[in-house]
C-alpha cells in the first residue's frame, strides 16, 4: 500500500494585506505620517484537514471568495502555509487557466516545450512529445507558426494537450474543464477521465455542481476558508444547495 | 500516455537553508533556466532586421553624442597612456548590463505573474536568466569596443579573456539587486518613475564618462564606494589601458557582487511568501 498523494492537516492560510490591495509608495507615505499604516490579516484558509489517494477526485466547492483557489494554490506549492502541514508526494500539473505560460510572440512548438517545462517536465522530453501533443490538438501542421496567428480555440486546444501530455500523480484542476466547443469539452472530458483511472489523484474546483455529481468521489464544502461539510458528493452538494438557498 | 514517476516529496514543515536551498533548486530546473535564456533572445532579437545588434545601438549612440560632447573637455584630463574613446565606450557598456540586467530581471518577475502564481517554479530562475541573456548582449557589444581600442592606437591584453569573470559578477550583482527591485515593482504600483530616476541618478555616480581624476577629494571618496567604479577598473585594464586594476579592485568587485546576489536572495525568499499573494 503507497503513501496517500495528499495529507493536509490543519491548514491555514493568512493574508496580510492593507487596505488597498496593492498599495502605492504615494499611499503609503500619506498612511505612514498619519500613523496608520493599516495592515489587516485574514485568514483565506482556515482548518482544514483531508487526505488524497490514487484514482480519488476530491471536489472542492463553495461561494466564490471561499477560499477553493487558495487551496489548489497551497497544493501547487506557490503559496506556503502559515500553520499546519502540507504534504503531497509525487509531480504535481496544475490545469488552472491554461495558457498563462504561453507567449504570442513564439511558435507553437516553443510554446509547447516551453509550457511543459515550467510544469516541471524536462525540456528534451518536451521536445520528443511534440508530435504527440500536437496531433491530439489537431495542430500538428500549425507548431512550426507564431502563437499570434492562432485562434483563441486553438491556444486552448494545445494548453490542454501539454498540461495533460503525461499522467501525474496529482492533478489540480481550476474550471478548466468548460473552455473550448461541444467537441473539444468531450475530448478533453475522455481525457481527464483516463487520467483518473490511469492513478492520478484529483483536485477539482469548480461551480458546476453536474460535474461535481458526475465525477467527484468525495466533495469538500468550503465558506470563509473553513470546512462546512465534507465526505460523499450527494450529500455535500445538498447542504451546500440547503445555505445557498437561505 | 505516459505516467510521470517522479519522486518528488514536498512537504511544506520543513525548512530549505537560506540561500543553498534556493541555489539547489535553481541547479535541478536547469534545463528550463537554459530554455528562458533561450527564450530571451529569441525575443529580443527575432523582430528586428538587425538582429543582436538592435540592443547595441543604444550604447553605441549615446557614447558617440557623449564622445563629441565630452572629448574637448575631459581629454586633457585623462591620464597618459589612456585614451577617452575605448574609456568612454567601456563605461556606457557596463553602466548598459546594470541599468538594462537590473530593470529586465524585476520585470520579468513581476510580468511573470501569470506563470508564478499558478505553477511551482523558483522565482529566482526567471531574474537569472532575464541577467544572463544580459550578459550575451554585453559580449556582443565587446565586439566594437574591441575595435575602438585598436583604432585608439592600443591593443588586447593576455589578461582580456578574464571578462568572463567581469560578466559573472555583473550577473550576480544585478540579479541579487533585481529580485529586490521586483518586490518593489509588485507592492508599490507607482515606484517605476522612481527607480528610473535612482538608476539615473547611479548611473551618474559611476564614472562612466568622466575620468575619476576630475573629482574632488570628497566626491572621490563616494564614487569609490560604488561597486561598478572597481569593475570599470578591472574592465578598462582588460581593454586597452585606460584605468589600473588594483587587486582592492578586484576584491571589491567579487566581494560586493557576491554579498548583494546572496542578500538579494536571502530578502526574496523571505518576502516573497507574503508578496506572492498581491499579484
Amino acid at each position: 500500500m503507497s503513501l496517500p498523494v495528499v495529507e493536509i492537516t490543519d491548514l491555514a492560510l493568512a493574508y496580510r494585506r492593507t487596505r488597498h490591495r496593492v498599495a502605492s509608495l504615494k499611499q503609503v507615505a500619506i498612511d505612514s505620517i498619519k500613523r496608520k499604516v493599516a495592515f489587516e490579516q485574514f485568514f483565506a484558509l482556515s482548518g482544514v484537514s483531508f487526505t488524497l489517494e490514487r484514482g480519488e477526485v476530491l471536489a472542492v466547492i463553495g461561494r466564490n471568495g471561499a477560499g477553493k483557489s487558495t487551496l489548489l494554490k497551497t497544493l501547487a506549492r506557490v503559496l506556503p502555509p502559515t500553520k499546519g502541514r502540507v504534504i503531497v508526494r509525487g509531480h504535481v500539473a496544475p490545469m488552472i487557466e491554461l495558457s498563462a505560460g504561453f507567449n504570442h510572440e513564439l511558435t507553437g512548438a516553443e510554446n509547447v516545450v516551453l509550457y511543459g517545462s515550467l510544469l516541471g517536465r524536462s525540456p528534451k522530453e518536451m521536445v520528443n512529445r511534440l508530435g504527440e501533443i500536437g496531433e491530439w490538438a489537431g495542430l500538428l501542421e500549425h507548431l512550426d507558426i507564431p502563437l499570434r496567428a492562432y485562434s483563441s480555440g486553438m491556444i486552448a486546444r494545445l494548453a490542454f494537450a501539454t498540461a495533460t501530455d503525461a499522467i501525474p500523480d496529482l492533478l489540480l484542476i481550476d474550471e478548466v474543464l468548460s473552455v473550448g466547443d461541444a467537441d473539444f469539452r468531450e475530448k478533453s472530458a475522455t481525457r481527464t477521465a483516463s487520467m483518473i483511472s490511469g492513478g492520478s489523484a484529483v483536485v477539482l474546483v469548480t461551480h458546476d455542481l453536474e460535474t461535481v455529481r458526475n465525477l467527484a468521489t468525495r466533495a469538500l464544502y468550503l465558506e470563509h476558508g473553513k470546512p462546512i461539510a465534507a465526505g460523499a458528493p450527494d450529500m455535500v452538494i445538498d447542504r451546500y444547495l440547503a445555505d445557498l438557498h437561505h | 500516455m505516459m505516467v510521470l514517476s517522479i519522486d518528488d516529496v514536498y512537504d511544506s514543515s520543513i525548512r530549505e537553508i537560506p540561500i543553498i536551498g534556493t541555489l539547489k533548486a535553481i541547479y535541478k530546473r536547469r534545463g528550463l533556466l537554459r530554455l528562458l535564456i533561450a527564450r530571451d533572445l529569441t525575443l529580443r532579437y527575432k523582430r528586428s532586421v538587425i538582429g543582436i545588434w538592435w540592443s547595441l545601438l543604444n550604447p553605441l549612440l549615446t557614447s558617440l553624442v557623449l564622445y563629441y560632447v565630452f572629448n574637448t573637455v575631459f581629454k586633457a584630463r585623462m591620464a597618459s597612456g589612456t585614451s577617452f574613446a575605448p574609456y568612454l565606450l567601456s563605461g556606457m557598456l557596463i553602466s548598459t548590463f546594470f541599468n538594462q540586467g537590473l530593470t529586465i530581471a524585476a520585470d520579468s518577475i513581476a510580468g511573470g505573474a501569470g506563470v508564478l502564481t499558478k505553477v511551482y517554479v523558483p522565482p529566482p530562475i526567471f531574474a537569472l536568466s532575464a541577467t544572463i541573456s544580459t550578459a550575451v548582449n554585453f559580449f556582443m557589444g565587446l565586439i566594437p569596443l574591441t575595435a575602438i581600442v585598436y583604432v585608439s592606437g592600443q591593443s588586447l591584453r593576455l589578461r582580456t579573456p578574464a571578462v568572463v569573470i567581469v560578466a559573472l559578477c555583473m550577473v550576480l550583482l544585478t540579479t541579487g539587486l533585481g529580485l529586490l527591485l521586483s518586490l518593489v515593482y509588485i507592492r508599490f504600483d507607482d515606484s517605476r518613475p522612481l527607480v528610473q530616476l535612482i538608476l539615473l541618478m547611479l548611473t551618474y555616480m559611476t564614472p562612466v564618462f568622466y575620468p575619476v581624476s576630475v573629482l574632488g577629494p570628497h566626491t572621490r571618496a563616494v564614487i569609490e564606494l560604488n561597486p561598478l567604479t572597481s569593475t570599470l577598473n578591472v574592465f578598462r585594464d582588460m581593454f586597452g589601458r585606460n584605468a589600473v586594476a588594483t587587486l582592492g579592485d578586484w576584491l571589491y568587485m567579487s566581494g560586493t557582487s557576491v554579498l548583494i546576489f546572496c542578500l538579494g536572495l536571502y530578502f526574496f525568499n523571505r518576502m516573497w511568501p507574503k508578496t506572492v499573494a498581491m499579484l
